[in-house]
């Protein structure tokens, strides 16, 4: 093999159309797709479209117990539970799927910049790393929630000041380890440019690697984004959202248990979907695996 | 006695880098008064019910707390004053904030702790049941409650259990004074929540040991499966599981707010609650301050529990 043969960049593992075919082929991983799909296109509609409003009270209709016209039944304002389940769709999964792109980019440039940077900046920036990650996970989040005041805005900047650092330090490793790699060595050899090696032989791999962390990050930040807002934290009323659903519906639990139900079942649907899904993602992907 | 000198350097070593890491924590503690919007002196004369505060008042208190003092100096004072057990006062009861930890604290260390010793125990014997019962019907239904149990929430199947199952059946009361007796309903769901992702990582640990050359050596002098997974795959595939427990406590402890609202315990979770919608700083701090040493000495605790247990990893420190 030559220097130059080397040289090539080795994205196989990033932009191989293989890696979709893979994860089709893989039995939990187009399980997961398809919940996953189903739930998109499910929050997507939800943003235009309802069977019923979902915001405006209807007080001779309320708590009803699920029927043909109210699937999941009614609350206490009258308002149809799927028509809020559909609606809270964008702000559960969709200010999760927002947090973890925000913290997914912040670590990815921060743990690249340490890493080849190196030298005061690495030191810097990693010890800003540590520094967060000295508190347990969210209570960073409470703190700075404690600091802005509630409001799913500032929960997702809450929760994006708590998260970033466990982002950013796995950067920096993966950025360090394919710095190392034989082909990126040869790159340089070769001659190629500083930033084409981090464009075309750095970043594809770290941004893979460390995209499979994120999709397996996925269900815990559903849960978190749902709990916050079950807390009253986070998304305010009257706009719907999964676990303040289950807040609102907790109240009226011994006249219509049925409430529950409904918001529980979307939570657990969207975080087995991101389960699958991750976990089948770091099957096929791995190095192991695509070499 | 080189080996035992060896492992005290080494847990000398995790000790202070945990000290170190403790005062790090702190200066985020301390940093959210600072930064908090709004006059310190103003929120503190508001919240002694103050009305029509005039700027000599204010200018009063700032030179009374020491708001004057450079940022450093406040900071010194103020970790001085920690060592103290002294927390300063809470915006809203004028009470010490110490004293007020101090009564809601045992309930939560009980909650949590109760619940730490459910969910250990859960996913051992889960996770040695499904192993011992590879592929067969035990070790399906186990990995299917494992699945189930890693996609609901604690505070959802917490919410779910307790509604329908505790309420549901009258099994007990929902508004619980904080005792052994009472926790041991909450601490029972939420460990078989947190179980779920332990028993997962733990049967992939022991099906990995019993796949090993060790195993298969002890498996070609005789040895019985059940000695094998009991006595040479646990060993090696506890110490991961002890790591993955020491971070799963940081998330139990974030998640106290979340767990004690739904339990309506009467904890620091609920304490935290409380003081974060009335922008009770010193509160806060007191919370967060308790919340990031505990972490620091769970982690130290199992650390140093791994340096007994595992000889390999005192000689990669030193």
């Amino acid at each position: 093999m030559t220097v130059l043969e080397l040289a090539r960049p080795s994205v196989s593992t990033v932009a191989d159309r293989g890696l979709f075919n893979r994860l089709w082929r893989h039995r939990s991983g187009r399980a997961g797709l398809l919940l996953g799909v189903l739930l998109l296109v499910f929050a997507v509609l939800g943003t235009f479209w309802t069977p019923h409003p979902p915001d405006l009270p209807n007080y001779a209709n309320a708590l009803k117990p699920p029927s043909l016209t109210h699937l999941f039944g009614t609350d206490a304002t009258g308002r149809d539970m799927f028509s809020r389940v559909m609606d809270g769709a964008q702000r559960s999964v969709g200010a999760a799927l927002l947090v973890l792109g925000a913290v997914f980019f912040i670590g990815l440039c921060v743990g690249i910049l340490a890493a080849l940077a190196g030298g005061v900046t690495d030191v810097l920036l990693m010890r800003l790393v540590d520094i967060t990650m000295t508190l347990p996970p969210l209570v960073l989040g409470f703190v700075v929630l404690g600091l802005l005041g509630p409001g799913l805005f500032n929960l997702l900047i809450a929760i994006i000041i708590g998260e970033w650092a466990y982002y950013a330090r796995l950067a920096r490793s993966l950025s360090l380890d394919a710095h190392a790699r034989p082909h990126v060595i040869a790159a340089r050899m070769a001659g190629v440019p500083g930033w084409q090696i981090i464009w075309g032989h750095i970043l594809p791999g770290v941004a893979l690697q460390l995209g499979i962390y994120a999709t397996l990050q996925l269900g815990i930040m559903i849960s978190i984004i749902s709990g916050f807002s079950f807390l009253g934290l986070g998304v305010q009323p009257p706009a719907a959202e999964w676990g303040a659903l289950l807040s609102e519906s907790r109240l009226f639990f011994p006249i219509a248990p049925w409430l529950l139900i409904a918001p529980a079942f979307a939570i657990f649907l969207s975080i087995l979907s991101a389960n699958l899904l991750g976990n089948a993602l770091r099957d096929v992907a791995s190095p192991r695996e695509a070499r | 006695m080189m080996e035992r000198g060896g492992l005290a350097v080494a847990i000398l070593l995790r000790v202070a880098q945990a000290l170190l890491t403790a005062l790090a924590a702190s200066v985020i503690v301390w940093a959210i008064l600072p930064l908090a919007p709004g006059d310190v002196a103003e929120r503190v004369l508001l919240g002694r019910g103050m009305q029509d505060i005039t700027s000599e008042e204010i200018e009063a208190t700032r030179e009374a707390l020491g708001l004057n003092e450079p940022l450093v100096v406040q900071f010194v004072t103020w970790l001085g004053g920690v060592f103290q057990g002294d927390f300063g006062q809470s915006f809203t009861s004028q009470a010490p904030v110490s004293q007020e930890i101090m009564e809601r604290l045992p309930a939560t260390f009980m909650l949590l702790g109760l619940a730490l010793v459910f969910s250990i125990a859960f996913s051992l014997i889960l996770a040695l049941i499904a192993a011992a019962y590879q592929n067969r019907w035990p070790d399906h239904l186990i990995r299917l409650y494992t699945q189930i149990g890693a996609a609901l929430p604690t505070f959802v199947f917490a919410l779910l259990a307790l509604t329908f199952v505790v309420v549901g059946f009258q099994m007990g009361r929902v508004l619980a004074d904080p005792s052994w007796s009472a926790a041991l309903i909450p601490a029972f769901i939420i460990g078989l929540d947190r179980a779920a992702s332990w028993t997962q990582l733990l049967r992939a640990g022991l099906l990995e040991a019993m796949a090993s050359g060790y195993a298969e050596v002890a498996r070609a002098r005789g040895a019985s499966e059940r000695r094998i997974l009991l006595r040479h795959a646990l060993p090696n595939a506890f110490l991961p599981f002890l790591t993955a427990i020491g971070i799963s406590v940081g998330a139990l402890i974030g998640g106290t707010p979340l767990i004690e609202a739904i339990f309506t315990w009467p904890g620091l979770g609920a304490y935290l609650l409380e003081a974060l919608t009335s922008r009770n700083y010193p509160v806060i701090q007191g919370y967060v301050l308790i919340a990031a040493v505990s972490y620091v000495a769970a982690s130290l605790l199992v650390d140093v529990v791994a340096m007994i247990l595992d000889p390999r990893l005192r000689r990669q420190r030193s």
